[in-house]
């Protein structure tokens, strides 16, 4: 197959896949109201109306003076990656090594001819800047690589895995850099190519074509079996006169100028004439070429879509900050968003809730695996209940400090897409039992989204009242157990203590507010205490006053014999959890 | 003297002038808060969950203020009771140490436990001293009548949290006084602002809050001033969003603001404009009760004169 219908065919992919990548920023989305199953009917926002608000809005920050702000966010936040330079020099400098080198490689040697043309000038690759720029910016995407290779390895001891996909794009870009750097240092050994620039350029021959070959040898890299080395310094410089006089030099500025592959064509030039340099030549030229026009077909259904879609976030952050007005747009950001995500994990290494991980063994905490899997829930696929359920669990188990938004070097308002995804699988999946931990507190305060708060607690109230029998639901008479379970209040056993005097129940501010807090709480706190006095334990666990506890702390405080009341109801708590929990599996 | 400053996750989301005015106070007794980005959550909002997942992330915090070398000052309650709970567990419990050891080897952490944990009114009591903050003040407040909520997680339990007598503490209220402020004895002052319960029981969370704010406002509180960063959000976002009569709060002002305001430092470190509850007039109003201490004695004076015709 021929170079153009390979370049061809990769375009066309490209194209298909941004064609694809964009059709799915206006038609996916992780939408709360768009929930159906339950009672609710999901009211999806057809894709014309996410279109044309995208369109208009849009065309409402090019009119007006936002404007200014985008084209901040492009020096800023594009040209310059200040978000990437605020968390970390080494990050910055590992990124502006890969931008910067690639970048310039595409300008001034894929589309070398056009760009050149720009300047009025024409395009000669063997001649500088070309030559040496090449070399430059091919060696620093390099070196980015390997740093970021470096770092990747590194992150793992804070809690960050990379992904199989990460390794290919940091493998795709090192091959086109390498295999670049052999087919320039194989070109400049290659004697066959010297031969046939000879034979379509040269004049010279005899004696003048022999120092010539001498000097090429010496001084260009050249390859040759009829040379021998050193050259001697008359040779050399018969050599260098004839390369002035047949007007090689007006092509071919010094291959020392190619630094990195003038040292690759001196260490490769003997193996690959052994093996034929033709043929080396050929080999590299091809894996170069598939490797360019691989990354270029791969792009957009890759992380390296990012380099599309990040701008655009980082622009759409600028101008909006963390609130979005308009909702329709802000289904369109947060797919914007996830498209822009490139897993470098920055989010995850400063996760507030990291720890949690550690505990809950649940990845789904971290927010760069979140992102991750949410991109399959917008897109509708299918997912096992067992990982839905990790994952609600995962999006709960945040105390919304909002550090992930305002440090993702993307610029995707995290916080809105994992509100928005918490809430989304709540009201349609299983009961979440960390919403009565205290990481539903920010989203109180939210105060958005607050009925559906309200329906997925109560199907958690629901399931408590299903699973524990509570003191108003006991017929018969109360049983006395010897054996008491002293063990899952991990030793807590001040309740033994209690006489009676009822001054937690007195004091407590929970009580306090209901007219008849028997009804309201199914037990008081003496009460409770009283039930795991005579090892009835169960009636405690269900029991609406723990869950009612305000952690207070004043009972525990005033209690006369020491009995530790708050902390056995936090460890009643997690019982409660954990028997629930336990239920759920089965 | 320098301190990692333990900001936990509400105070740079939600309360960043708690943290930019505490700062400052702090900064003009050359005390230094030295920020430091690799502290986590402390734990607490896991406690009902599972209580020794709670335990982890404090034990973290600390072993990483334990690299930097530095003491901890935490300005929340609750980071506060967290960190000192981690602390007495830990140092009882020497397998739970281990295991958690373990688990922090993993990026080059370790928990010995020779960390101090300072809330900051400590600090400004028991290091700086009211007589010294006096010495600084350029102002004090006049005709100021505030109701402080101390927050339950810093007084109790007393054992953990060894800051101050938990049935009448007096380190918050010798620290008000200074300032001049009439420092209202209320019946809300040691109790719950309902923050554990927003969002698992809305109602209740609403109920305990609304008793306060009634209760301050009764006590003739013109501002309330909570300690806790929970209790200041009850009190600044969830008051304005559940008042029956829009606008009709109880409004905020933290304690290192008015602080701030008798130490003459720059209105922008202490945000008094941050606070939601916080009216641009109020903020006014809230200057002109700056008097001098020369001021003050002529005041003084002219009462007592105006006082002997009569």
């Amino acid at each position: 197959m021929s170079f153009t219908i390979l370049l061809w065919l990769s375009i066309a992919v490209f194209l298909l896949g941004i064609i694809l990548r964009f059709s799915t920023w206006f038609s996916q989305s992780i939408d709360p109201n768009d929930v159906k199953g339950e009672k609710t009917s999901g009211k999806k926002i057809p894709l014309g109306r996410r279109l044309a608000k995208g369109v208009s809005g849009t065309f409402g920050v090019v009119c007006s003076t936002k404007i200014i702000k985008v084209i901040q966010s492009f020096f800023i936040d594009i040209i310059l990656q200040k978000r990437i330079l605020d968390k970390s020099i080494y990050r910055w400098l590992t990124h502006a090594f890969i931008f910067f080198g690639f970048l310039v490689l595409l300008l001034s040697h894929a589309f070398g001819n056009f760009t050149f043309s720009l300047f009025g000038s024409e395009y000669v690759s063997t001649l500088n800047p070309s030559l040496t720029l090449r070399n430059v910016f091919g060696l620093l995407a390099l070196i980015g690589v390997g740093m970021a290779v470096y770092r990747r390895i590194t992150i793992k001891k804070q809690r960050f895995t990379s992904y199989p996909s990460d390794w290919t794009a940091l493998v795709l870009i090192a091959v086109i850099m390498v295999s670049g750097f052999l087919l320039e240092g194989s070109k400049i050994s290659s004697y066959s190519i010297y031969e046939s620039m000879t034979y379509d350029y040269g004049m010279l021959e005899g004696e003048e074509a022999k120092a010539l070959e001498a000097y090429w040898v010496a001084e260009n890299g050249l390859h040759s079996p009829n040379v021998d080395t050193p050259v001697p310094p008359d040779l050399l410089e018969t050599g260098r006169q004839a390369n002035e006089w047949s007007s090689c030099i007006q092509c071919h500025a010094g291959n020392t100028n190619a630094f990195v592959s003038f040292s690759i064509a001196k260490a490769i030039g003997p193996m690959a004439a052994a093996i034929g340099d033709a043929g080396v030549v050929t080999f590299f030229r091809f894996v170069h070429i598939i490797a360019c026009l691989g990354l270029l077909a791969w792009l957009p259904f890759s992380k390296m879509f990012h380099i599309i879609s990040a701008p655009l976030s980082l622009a759409i952050n600028r101008v909006m900050g963390k609130e979005s007005d308009d909702p329709v747009n802000a289904l369109n950001r947060q797919l914007i968003g996830l498209t822009a995500c490139t897993h470098c994990g920055a989010c995850t290494v400063e996760c507030s809730s990291q720890m949690f991980y550690e505990s809950f063994d649940n990845e789904f905490i971290l927010p760069s695996k979140k992102v991750q899997y949410l991109k399959k829930i917008a897109a509708g696929k299918e997912v096992d209940p067992r990982t839905r359920k990790r994952l609600q669990q995962g999006l709960y188990i945040c105390t919304s400090c909002d550090r992930c938004t305002d440090i993702c070097p993307s610029g995707i308002n995290l916080r809105d897409l994992f509100i928005n995804s918490r809430y989304y699988l709540l009201n349609t999946g299983a009961v979440e039992t960390s919403m009565l931990s205290h990481f539903s507190f920010p989203l109180s305060l939210l105060h958005t989204y607050v009925p559906k708060h309200a329906h997925a607690l109560h199907k958690v109230q629901n399931l408590f009242e299903k699973t524990f029998t509570s003191l108003p639901g006991i017929s018969g008479p109360l049983t006395l157990s010897k054996k008491q379970e002293f063990d899952s209040l991990r030793g807590n056993t001040t309740f033994k203590s209690c006489y009676s005097c009822q001054r937690c129940t007195n004091i407590c501010p929970v009580v306090r507010r209901y007219e008849t807090p028997a009804e309201a709480l199914d037990m008081m706190p003496h009460q409770i205490i009283f039930s795991l006095g005579i090892g009835n334990q169960d009636m405690a666990l269900g029991a609406r006053m723990i869950w009612k506890c305000s952690t207070c702390y004043l009972c525990q405080e005033h209690c006369p014999n020491g009995v530790e009341l708050t902390d056995i109801f936090y460890r009643l708590k997690n019982k409660a959890i954990n028997a629930i929990e336990a239920k759920e599996k089965k | 003297m320098k301190y990692a400053f333990f900001q936990g996750c509400n105070i740079p989301a939600r309360i960043e002038q708690y943290a930019t005015a505490t700062t400052a106070v702090l900064a003009t007794f050359d005390i230094e808060l030295v920020d430091v980005r690799a502290f986590t959550c402390c734990g607490y909002p896991v406690k009902n969950v599972d209580e020794k997942a709670a335990i982890l992330p404090s034990a973290r915090n600390l072993a990483v203020a334990e690299k930097e070398g530095l003491d901890i000052i935490v300005i929340c309650n609750c980071c506060y009771a967290s960190l000192m709970k981690a602390q007495n567990v830990l140092t009882s419990n020497t397998e739970l140490v281990e295991e958690i050891n373990t688990i922090l080897a993993k990026e080059g952490l370790q928990y010995t436990g020779k960390v101090e944990v300072h809330h900051y009114l400590d600090v400004l009591y028991s290091e700086i001293g009211v007589e010294a903050l006096s010495a600084k003040m350029k102002y004090t407040v006049k005709d100021l009548d505030i109701a402080v909520i101390q927050g339950c997680h810093v007084l109790r339990p007393r054992e953990i949290t060894r800051f101050d007598n938990s049935f009448v503490p007096r380190i918050t209220d010798a620290l008000v006084n200074a300032t001049g402020a009439k420092n209202l004895e209320w019946q809300g002052k040691l109790e719950c602002c309902g923050a554990a319960l927003a969002g698992i029981n809305d109602q209740l969370s609403h109920d305990l809050l609304n008793e306060k704010i009634e209760g301050a406002k009764k006590a003739g509180a013109q501002y309330i001033t909570p300690i806790c960063a929970y209790c200041h959000l009850q009190f600044d976002t969830t008051q304005p969003n559940i008042a029956v009569q829009p606008g009709d709060v109880l409004p905020v002002l933290l304690y290192p603001q008015l602080l701030g305001l008798c130490l003459d430092i720059d209105e922008q470190h202490l945000g008094l404009e941050m606070n939601t509850t916080i009216q641009a007039e109020q903020v006014e109003n809230l200057k002109s009760t700056l008097v001098t201490p020369e001021e003050l004695t002529k005041k003084k004076k002219r009462g007592t004169k105006a006082k002997q015709p009569a």
